[in-house]
């Protein structure tokens, strides 16, 4: 049984008196433990498909299971709780919050979440980051910041961990290092992952890889 | 609580700044506020602090005891209805001097009373002959008890038998004369100013009724002091007002893209909301008791001739109402919050 399933799903913006058709008729599915890939070039609409994934945003039509639950319909409210319990999020420029401390990061989102608690301190030192736990953003490298915003996607245990562009602000090297890191935290935790990018010297780490073009994305065969 | 903790440790400085403006700010409304009520007491203490509620004066005085003058049938008829609840009262701004010293005088005024009525003050006691009871005031002219003083105009000397409190009437110390005293120095000495009646009363045909305050109100220079002064107070707050808000506005829009991310990650825009508010509430309370104590070491500094006067009541209704300005302030920034969409978190617009 899939983690997260796309029916049909179309997503339109007006634009002045036509209407824009970003996504149009998209199927797709991740499994447990599966690492999968989007790739496309910009404006294919790789962002718009991960806001609707990541319950961010609604769609025109079509169905988003979740754990087999419809969420396409879901309200402002059931999607910021969903969000918080369901999903994890690991953004482009990791964006960490400037005045907590690395710890502290984590156990935010633990105490606004009704979840059971995990040892943050004991993830943090597992990606490396024993001796930054009471450090500030600031002074954290690039490739140390993704990492804590790993962290901070895996902290709550979500059955599904959405990536955006994960790569995009890090040399070759760490981009690879960070992206081997969400796989092998993917495959350890039996998570189900979805990647936005388009830097195609890490596709060789995802299990599955869909290409997304002017709105339709459809599987590529590795 | 959790964010604002910790935001406030990491921006020390950025949030100190604010609460230093916030601090200034409430400084300088409660030290004019003092001003206000310290000149205000200066000026109708006399007055104020008297059991008295209500005036009657000659018709047509327009509310000023020294255009108004009574005669005995006017008197005889008050007394007969409220008996011990009226007292007939005169007042007199004149010129003293210390005897043996023309060139230096001091404004008073005379307030010419029956020392067993309810306008002597507690401490005024019987005295003989040319004994007087004066206000505390005097003492910063260099008057002390068992001192002689001089009216300018009639030559006539007094010698001081006790201080009264800070009783003062238009800037002036009082100096409490019983009839017999006033006699030598008032030309006409059969007629008086006014009756104050303990009770409360709105009209009597053929004479001027006004309230105490309504008197306080017509003492030369008091409501052109008190105008001017509340004006300032007023403008202060409006202004205040506007500086705090868009000095919020302009801290949290620096943090619209914590915000966008806080709400993607699944924190409820109703803790945001919490957060911007306390963060705000906390910096203006400690700002606000910073200038409470400030205030209250800057009053036992006051000298005599800066008159200030901040109650407590005064003192933390300022404070409640500024709170109150402050968290409207914050106003602005919170609808800013409340429309953060989280999807800005994603695709890196930020």
């Amino acid at each position: 049984m899939p983690v997260l399933e796309l029916k049909n799903i179309v997503k339109n913006y007006p634009d002045g008196e036509n209407i824009n058709e970003v996504l149009k008729d998209i199927s797709f599915q991740v499994k447990k433990g599966e690492f999968a890939a989007i790739m496309g070039p910009s404006g294919a609409g790789k962002s718009t498909l991960l806001t609707i994934m990541g319950a961010l945003l609604s769609p025109s039509s079509g169905t988003v299971l979740l754990n087999n639950q419809d969420i396409s319909h879901f309200s402002k409210k059931q999607q910021t709780q969903l969000r918080l319990n369901e999903i994890g999020f690991i953004f482009q420029n990791s964006d960490l919050i400037p005045y907590l401390k690395i710890s502290e990061q984590l156990q935010f989102i633990q105490k606004i979440s009704n979840k059971k608690s995990t040892d943050a301190i004991a993830i943090l030192k597992q990606l490396g980051l024993g001796h930054r736990l009471s450090s500030y953003p600031n002074a954290l490298s690039g490739g140390e910041k993704q990492r804590v915003a790993i962290a901070r996607a895996f902290i709550n245990q979500p059955d599904l961990i959405l990536a955006d562009e994960p790569t995009a602000s890090l040399d070759s090297k760490r981009g690879r290092e960070v992206v081997q890191i969400i796989q092998e935290t993917v495959h350890q935790q039996n998570k189900a992952a979805v990647m936005v990018t388009h830097d195609e010297r890490i596709l060789d780490l995802v299990d599955s890889i869909w290409q997304i073009e002017d709105g339709k994305l459809n599987k590529v065969n590795k | 609580m959790y964010l604002t903790l910790r935001e406030l440790r990491h921006n020390k400085w950025k949030f100190s700044a604010l609460g230093l403006i916030i601090f200034l700010i409430v400084f300088l409304v409660l030290f004019i506020t003092g001003l206000a009520n310290g000149l205000a007491n200066d000026s109708g203490s006399a007055i104020k602090e008297t059991p008295a509620e209500t005036f009657i004066l000659q018709k047509g005085s327009q509310a000023r005891l020294n255009r108004s003058k009574l005669t005995d049938p006017d008197w005889q008829k008050f007394q007969n209805k409220y008996h011990n609840d009226v007292t007939k009262l005169s007042v007199a701004q004149m010129t003293i001097q210390k005897q043996n010293n023309a060139s230096k005088k001091t404004d008073i005024a005379y307030f010419v009373i029956n020392k067993d009525s309810f306008l002597a003050p507690k401490s005024v006691k019987k005295t003989d002959g040319n004994q007087v009871y004066v206000s505390r005031k005097l003492e910063s002219d260099g008057y002390k008890v068992g001192d002689s003083f001089k009216d300018s105009n009639s030559g006539k000397t007094f010698k001081i038998a006790g201080f009264t409190n800070t009783e003062s009437y238009s800037h002036s110390p009082v100096i409490y004369l019983n009839n017999q005293q006033a006699q030598n120095i008032l030309p006409d000495s059969k007629s008086f100013n006014a009756i104050a009646l303990k009770k409360n009363l709105t009209k009597r045909s053929g004479y001027q009724v006004i309230s105490k305050q309504t008197l306080i109100n017509n003492i030369p220079g008091y409501s052109a002091e008190q105008s001017s002064l509340y004006l300032m107070i007023g403008f202060l707050y409006l202004i205040s007002l506007f500086v705090l808000a868009v000095f919020f506005y302009i801290i949290n829009l620096q943090k619209i893209s914590d915000f966008g991310t806080l709400k993607a990650l699944g924190t409820k825009t109703g803790y945001l909301v919490g957060h911007v508010l306390t963060e705000m509430g906390l910096l203006s309370v400690s700002g606000i008791l910073v200038s409470f104590l400030v205030t209250y070491l800057i009053k036992l500094k006051m000298p005599a001739s800066m008159p200030f006067s901040l109650s407590l009541t005064t003192l933390l209704g300022t404070g409640l109402l500024f709170l109150g300005i402050a968290l409207l302030s914050a106003l602005l920034s919170l609808i800013k919050v409340v429309k953060v969409d989280p999807i800005n978190a994603i695709g890196g617009n930020n």
